[in-house]
C-alpha cells in the first residue's frame, strides 16, 4: 500500500485529517475502547441492551448478597402460590411458598455465575489449545483437531446428563467442570484458524528473526492480536452457556437442590395446571432469560463490528 | 577482497513440499560474504532470492522444507543448530530487514516495545538501560522525537519511518550480518535513497556484512560490492559490481541490464525480457533453464555449470559466448 493510500484509509476511518509533524503522519490511536464506543453510539438497540444488562447484573449480584439462604430453602406450604401483590410478595410465591422476587434474584445470580465460570474455563482451554495447534501445526495439530471433530459430534447434552447422574458427590462445581468439558472446542477451532493465518504474517517472522522463542511469539506477539476475537467469542459463549445451564436445570440435571436456577424456576411450568393457570410462577424467569440472552447477543454484535473495524485498520 | 569471511554458503539446495512432493527452489548455491561487504542478490520475482535469505536466518517450516548443503556463519554450522541455539544467534549476531515495514511490525505493540523485544531476548540490560538503548537506536536511524515515537503504534508512522523502525529492530544488538530483503521496494524514491544511506552508515559503524536482495539494479549500482544474479533458483552470474555493470556475460544478466532505465538512453522504449521465471513445479533441472526465453540462441546441452571465467567472475554455461540480442542479429 502506498503511503498516500494509507493516509486516505486512516482519514476515512478516523474522519480526521492527520497532522504532519517531522515528516511523520501522526493520527490518533483508534483505541479499542474508542472503536467500541463509536459502534455503540451507532447502534442504539445495543446501547440500550448494554445499559439494561449492566443494571441487571449489578442489581442481581448485590441484591443476591442480602438474600439469606433460608429464603430459598425454607418450605412454607401455607403460602403456596400466592398471587402477585398479596402479603408483600411482589411476584407472588411458588409451590413451596417462597417469595418469587427473592427466588428470581438468587436463581439469576447462580445461573449467571455458573455460565460465567464455564465461559472462563472454556475460553482458557480453547485459546491455549487453539494457539498451540494453530502455531505448531503438523502432527500435534492433526491429532488434536481430529479429537475435537469427534468431540463436537458427540451428543453432548446426553453425555452431560449421564455424567451428572453418575457423579457421586455432585455440586455446582462438578456441573461447571462437566459443562466446561464441552465448552472449549468451538473456541479452539476459531482461535486455531485465526492463528494459522497470523503465524504466516511478517510480524511473526520478523519476531522470529529477533530470536524470540515460540512461547514468546505465541503469547506476546500473536495473543494480543486475538484479543478482539476472544472478547466477541466470550460474550457469545456466555449467552450460550446460560442457555445450556438453564436447559439442564429445567430438565432436572443441572444445579443440585438447594441451589436455585432460572431453569429450575421455569420447570415449574411442567405442571399443566401451573402452566395454564399460574403464569406468574414461570413467566418472570422466562422473560429474564430471554432479555439477558438477547441483550448479550446485541452487545456481542457490537463487539464483533468493533473488532472488524480494528481489523480493517490493522 | 581479503577481509575476514563472515558467512559462507556451500552447495545449498532448498526444496519445498507441495502436495506431498518436494520441488527444488534453490539449487546448489554457493556464496561468500565478508565483513564490510555488501553482497547484492538480484533476479526477477520467483527466482529464489527470499528463499535463500530465509534459509540463512532459519525461517523455513522444517516440516515442509528440505535443506541440504552447508552454511557456515562465524565458524558455526547453522544448518545443524537446534532451535534454541539458533534463537541465540538470530537477532543478536544476524538481523533481517523485511520488504513491507507495515506488515513486519506488530500492529498492537508500541514501537518502543517492539524494539525492546530483541534486547529482552539477548541482553541482560536493566529496564532503564533498554529504554536508553531504544532511544539511542531511534536516534541512530534518524527518527525525530524518539521518546514520543517509542510510545506510538506502527499505523501512526509513515512508510519511511516504519522502515527505519524495522532497521532499528534488526540492528538493536549490533549484528555482524544484516539480511535486507527488498528493503526499499515499498518506499518512494527519495526515501529509498535515505534508507540505503542509513544502511551504509550502520555497516560502517558495526563492520557488518550485508546481504541485499533487490530487483532494482539502480540500488545495486549504488551500494553493492559484489553481485550474484539468480535465475530459477541458481546463480547464473556472479561478479564484483564494476565488472557486472561493465562486462556482464550471461544473457540473463545482460537482459536485466538492458531493461534498466537510464537517463541517457537513446530511445525511451524499455527492453523487456519476454516470459517469466517458471514455477518451481515446472523447472527441468537437467536443462538450460533460461534458454526458453531466448529461443534464437543455441542452448547449452544438459545442465550448464558455473565457471570462473576471470578472477572472481563466474558465469553459468557456454551459451553466453554466442548470445546476441534480437536487434543485434
Ligand atoms: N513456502 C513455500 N512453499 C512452496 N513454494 C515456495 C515457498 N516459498 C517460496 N516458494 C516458491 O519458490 C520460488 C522462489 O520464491 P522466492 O520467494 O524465494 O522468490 P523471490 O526471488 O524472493 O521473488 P520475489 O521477488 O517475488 O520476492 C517461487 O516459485 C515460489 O513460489
Ligand atoms: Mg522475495
Amino acid at each position: 500500500m502506498s503511503e498516500k493510500n494509507e493516509t486516505q484509509v486512516q482519514q476515512s476511518v478516523q474522519g480526521k485529517v492527520p497532522e504532519i509533524k517531522d515528516g511523520a503522519v501522526i493520527v490518533e490511536t483508534p483505541s479499542t475502547w474508542r472503536t467500541i464506543k463509536r459502534e455503540f453510539l451507532k447502534d442504539k438497540v445495543a446501547l440500550v441492551s448494554a445499559i439494561i444488562l449492566a443494571v441487571v447484573f449489578v442489581t442481581v449480584i448485590i441484591w443476591a448478597f442480602f438474600i439469606p439462604r433460608s429464603a430459598v430453602t425454607n418450605v412454607n406450604i401455607i403460602d403456596q402460590y400466592l398471587t402477585p401483590g398479596t402479603q408483600g410478595h411482589l411476584l407472588g410465591t411458588d409451590e413451596q411458598g417462597r417469595d418469587q422476587v427473592k427466588m428470581l434474584i438468587a436463581s439469576a445470580r447462580n445461573s449467571l455465575m455458573i455460565a460465567f465460570m464455564i465461559s472462563i474455563i472454556g475460553q482458557f482451554f480453547g485459546v491455549i489449545v487453539g494457539l498451540i495447534t494453530g502455531y505448531f501445526r503438523g502432527i500435534v495439530d492433526t491429532i488434536i483437531m481430529r479429537v475435537i471433530d469427534f468431540w463436537i459430534v458427540l451428543p453432548f447434552l446426553m453425555i452431560i446428563i449421564v455424567l451428572v447422574s453418575i457423579v457421586p458427590k455432585y455440586n455446582e462445581w462438578t456441573l461447571i467442570w462437566i459443562i466446561g468439558l464441552f465448552a472449549w472446542q468451538g473456541t479452539t477451532r476459531l482461535i486455531r484458524s485465526k492463528v494459522l493465518s497470523e503465524a504466516d504474517r511478517d510480524y511473526v517472522r520478523a519476531s522470529k528473526t529477533s530470536g524470540s522463542s515460540n512461547f514468546m511469539i505465541m503469547f506476546r506477539e500473536i495473543l494480543p492480536n486475538l484479543a478482539s476475537l476472544i472478547i466477541v467469542d466470550t460474550t457469545l459463549n456466555f449467552a450460550g452457556n446460560i442457555g445450556i445451564e438453564t436447559t439442564l436445570s429445567f430438565l432436572g440435571f443441572g444445579l443440585p437442590n438447594g441451589t436455585p436456577s432460572l431453569g429450575t424456576m421455569v420447570s415449574a411450568a411442567t405442571d399443566p395446571t401451573v402452566l395454564a393457570t399460574k403464569p406468574y410462577v414461570w413467566v418472570p424467569p422466562v422473560i429474564f432469560i430471554i432479555v439477558i440472552c438477547v441483550g448479550i447477543s446485541f452487545v456481542g454484535q457490537v463487539f464483533r463490528r468493533a473488532a472488524d473495524a480494528r481489523q480493517r485498520l490493522g | 577482497m581479503k577481509e575476514e569471511t563472515l558467512l559462507s554458503i556451500n552447495g545449498v539446495s532448498v526444496a519445498f513440499k507441495i502436495n506431498g512432493e518436494f520441488y527444488t527452489a534453490i539449487d546448489d548455491v554457493s556464496l561468500e560474504l565478508h565483513r564490510d561487504e555488501v553482497l547484492a542478490i538480484v533476479g526477477e520475482s520467483g527466482s529464489g532470492k527470499s528463499t535463500l535469505a530465509t534459509t540463512v536466518i532459519g525461517l523455513h517450516n522444517m516440516n515442509a522444507t528440505k535443506i541440504t548443503g552447508e552454511i557456515n556463519f562465524q565458524n558455526k554450522e547453522i544448518l545443524e543448530l537446534s532451535e534454541d541455539e539458533f534463537n541465540d544467534i538470530r537477532g543478536d549476531e544476524m538481523g533481517m530487514i523485511f520488504q513491507d515495514p507495515l506488515a513486519a511490525l506488530n500492529p498492537l505493540i508500541r514501537i518502543g516495545d517492539q524494539i525492546k523485544e530483541s534486547l529482552d531476548v539477548h541482553s541482560d540490560m536493566t529496564e532503564d538501560q533498554k529504554q536508553a538503548r531504544v532511544h539511542e537506536l531511534l536516534n541512530q536511524v534518524g527518527i525525530p522525537h524518539p521518546e514520543r515515537v517509542a510510545k506510538q503504534f506502527p499505523h501512526q508512522l509513515s512508510g519511511g519511518m516504519r522502515q527505519r523502525i524495522i532497521i532499528a529492530i534488526a540492528i538493536a544488538n549490533k549484528p555482524q550480518l544484516i539480511i535486507a530483503d527488498e528493503p526499499t521496494t515499498a518506499l518512494d524514491v527519495t526515501i529509498q535513497a535515505q534508507i540505503l544511506d542509513l544502511l551504509k552508515d550502520i555497516q560502517r559503524e558495526n563492520h557488518a556484512g550485508i546481504i541485499l536482495i533487490t530487483h532494482d539494479l539502480g540500488v545495486v549500482a549504488e551500494v553493492a560490492d559484489t553481485v550474484a544474479v539468480m535465475y530459477a533458483g541458481e546463480i547464473v552470474e556472479q561478479a564484483p559490481v564494476a565488472t557486472l555493470f561493465n562486462d556482464a556475460k550471461h544473457p540473463y544478466t545482460r537482459s536485466l541490464l538492458r531493461a534498466m532505465p537510464t537517463i541517457d538512453s537513446e530511445d525511451d522504449e524499455l527492453y523487456v525480457v519476454e516470459g517469466a521465471v517458471p514455477s518451481i513445479k515446472d523447472m527441468d533441472r537437467n536443462s538450460d533453464l533460461f534458454a526458453p526465453r531466448i529461443p534464437w540462441t543455441k542452448p547449452d546441452v544438459g545442465h550448464p555449470v558455473l565457471k570462473e571465467i576471470a578472477p572472481n567472475h563466474y558465469v553459468r554455461g557456454e551459451s553466453w559466448r554466442e548470445f546476441k540480442f534480437k536487434d543485434e542479429l
